[in-house]
């Protein structure tokens, strides 16, 4: 399969720092990415080089097809109409405005609202309708659903499939795990600006899945025990319950959510 | 209609819905107008035969330097101009649809000016209208240029306003639309000539358009566009 994005060696500086530290990226066309990160990581600064809005000082990047982007930090004029400025980007990219694009965000209630009374919510959704005014192949969304409730964040996350199902890949910046989790096929998380991790959800559990947390409540009380080896540590715990006469009331063991796992590559533990 | 004239459109709806625009562009200039004017007349019944050139240089002055430069801060100092590079528009276009409104905005006011002064006021029609005009058009898109600068340059409205404010006061002040050039010292003269308001209004009131007051109005517009370029591409690379 054609990849969307390649990345190869990507460096910047800022100054004596350096951001990305030669990082190399690849995400098949039609896959859902995340790049993730604790602040600083530097996926801002990727996803900014990417998308060719900042420059970099060594590498090469290959976009293959139309890019739509979504910034996490946009604005448009304070007494600019939603139908407007979507008339605007459209026409300015040789596109018809499609009216129902905002309302399958949810947002078709904004198209005669004026962008300084939108809520936080609608800014978002009118930003990524804008990202797709001109047909990309490629999507880049940071930090697509933040300031979003419940039903606009369902909604967007529907669409986002939608745009799959239609062919697009989509670029991803979150730090929304759950979300990475039932959105993404593959993922990278940036440490330090180096690529700490780079594959499937799947992969990363499997490569860290092997940490447990055993939780046990005795009528002596609860528990709760870390373990890398989980028949070992079952039977070391069943016999200490034994010789201390504990009756076992429950067990429950965790695998660990994504959540933690992505802290512990993210932060190099 | 494509993406470009949309624009210029859509700039002029968001500049009447803008108050800044409004007051600056129309308000104030006609505030400045009703009640400057009945006392010029008053005092100076000869100011009549310069009434509306005089008031203007005054309007577009102000419309320019005071109402611009917030429209330019909010795109170029804020998150604006990342939904523009973003979303493929080029970064000249907020400064472009911005001038061409304001200019026509600006023209309107004029207009408005040369209609109604005769009427409240008995002020006298410039004998030749296309001189009148054409010079207004040239101080218009000159007084523009150097709002811009200003626009592109200032970090916020607050230095943006202060500025401006700096600019406008003795540019139309020494420009001689409230007394006689030659009653200034010298060097107010002379420092009347560094702000284009002074050479606007002698293009305007003279019989004929002359190179010696085009040729700096020119200047100082050819310098205002360079120094715009310049500061877009630092915007750019920031």
């Amino acid at each position: 399969m054609t990849n969307a994005l390649e990345v190869r060696g990507l460096r910047k500086r800022y100054g004596e720092k350096a951001v990305l530290k030669g990082i190399d990226l690849c995400v098949r066309r039609g896959d859902i990415f995340a790049l993730l990160g604790v602040n600083g990581a530097g996926k801002t600064t990727a996803l900014a080089c990417i998308e060719g809005l900042r420059r970099y000082d060594a590498g090469s990047i290959s976009v293959n097809g139309r890019m739509g982007i979504q910034l996490q930090s946009a604005a448009l004029p304070a007494h600019i109409k939603g139908g407007e400025a979507v008339e605007l980007f459209a026409r300015w990219n040789r596109r018809t405005a499609d009216a129902g694009m905002l309302a399958a965000l949810g947002a078709g209630d904004m198209a005669g609202r004026q962008y300084r009374e939108m809520s936080t919510g609608q800014k978002r959704r009118l930003h990524l309708a804008l990202a797709l005014i001109c047909g990309p192949d490629i999507v880049f969304l940071d930090e697509p659903t933040a300031g979003l409730d419940v039903e606009g964040r369902s909604a967007l996350h529907r669409y986002i499939r939608d745009l799959k199902a239609e062919g697009k890949t989509i670029v991803l910046a979150s730090h929304d795990m759950a979300e990475v989790e039932s959105l993404c096929d593959s993922i990278a998380i940036l440490r330090g600006g180096e690529i700490a991790f780079a594959g499937t959800v799947t992969e990363l559990t499997e490569r860290i899945g092997k940490h447990y947390d055993i939780h046990v409540r005795t009528d002596q009380g609860s528990q709760t025990y870390a373990s890398d080896h989980i028949e070992v540590s079952l039977a070391a715990i069943l016999k200490s319950c034994r010789e201390h006469h504990a009756v076992i009331q429950d067990i429950r063991v965790d695998r660990g959510s994504l959540e933690q796992h992505f802290l512990r590559i993210a932060k190099g533990e | 209609m494509n993406g470009f004239l949309y624009g210029v459109i859509l700039q002029w709806k968001l500049d009447l819905r803008s108050r800044t625009m409004l007051i600056t562009c129309y308000a104030v200039p006609l505030l400045f107008f009703g009640v400057m004017g009945g006392i010029f007349t008053a005092v100076m019944p000869e100011s009549r035969e310069t009434l509306i050139q005089s008031m203007s240089v005054f309007a577009v002055t102000m419309g320019a330097l005071i109402g611009l430069p917030p429209s330019l801060v909010e795109i170029y100092r804020s998150d604006v101009k990342n939904a523009y590079q973003a979303n493929g528009v080029p970064l000249s276009l907020g400064l472009i649809l911005c001038n061409m409104s304001a200019f026509v905005h600006l023209l309107i006011m004029g207009a408005v000016l040369y209609g109604a002064a005769p009427v409240l006021f008995d002020a006298r029609l410039p004998e030749r209208p296309e001189v009148y005009f054409g010079g207004l058009a040239v101080l218009t898109a000159v007084s523009l240029g150097v709002a811009s600068v200003i626009g592109l340059a200032v970090k916020d409205t607050a230095n943006a306003s202060m500025i401006s404010i700096l600019l406008f006061l003795p540019s139309t002040m020494l420009s001689g639309i409230m007394f006689p050039r030659e009653m200034l010292p010298e060097v107010f003269t002379a420092a009347g000539k560094l702000f284009p308001a002074a050479w606007g209004y002698e293009l305007m009131t003279a019989p004929a358009v002359s190179l010696r007051t085009l040729g700096p109005l020119l200047g100082i517009f050819l310098a205002a566009c360079a120094a715009c370029g310049v500061l877009l591409r630092r915007i750019r690379t920031r």
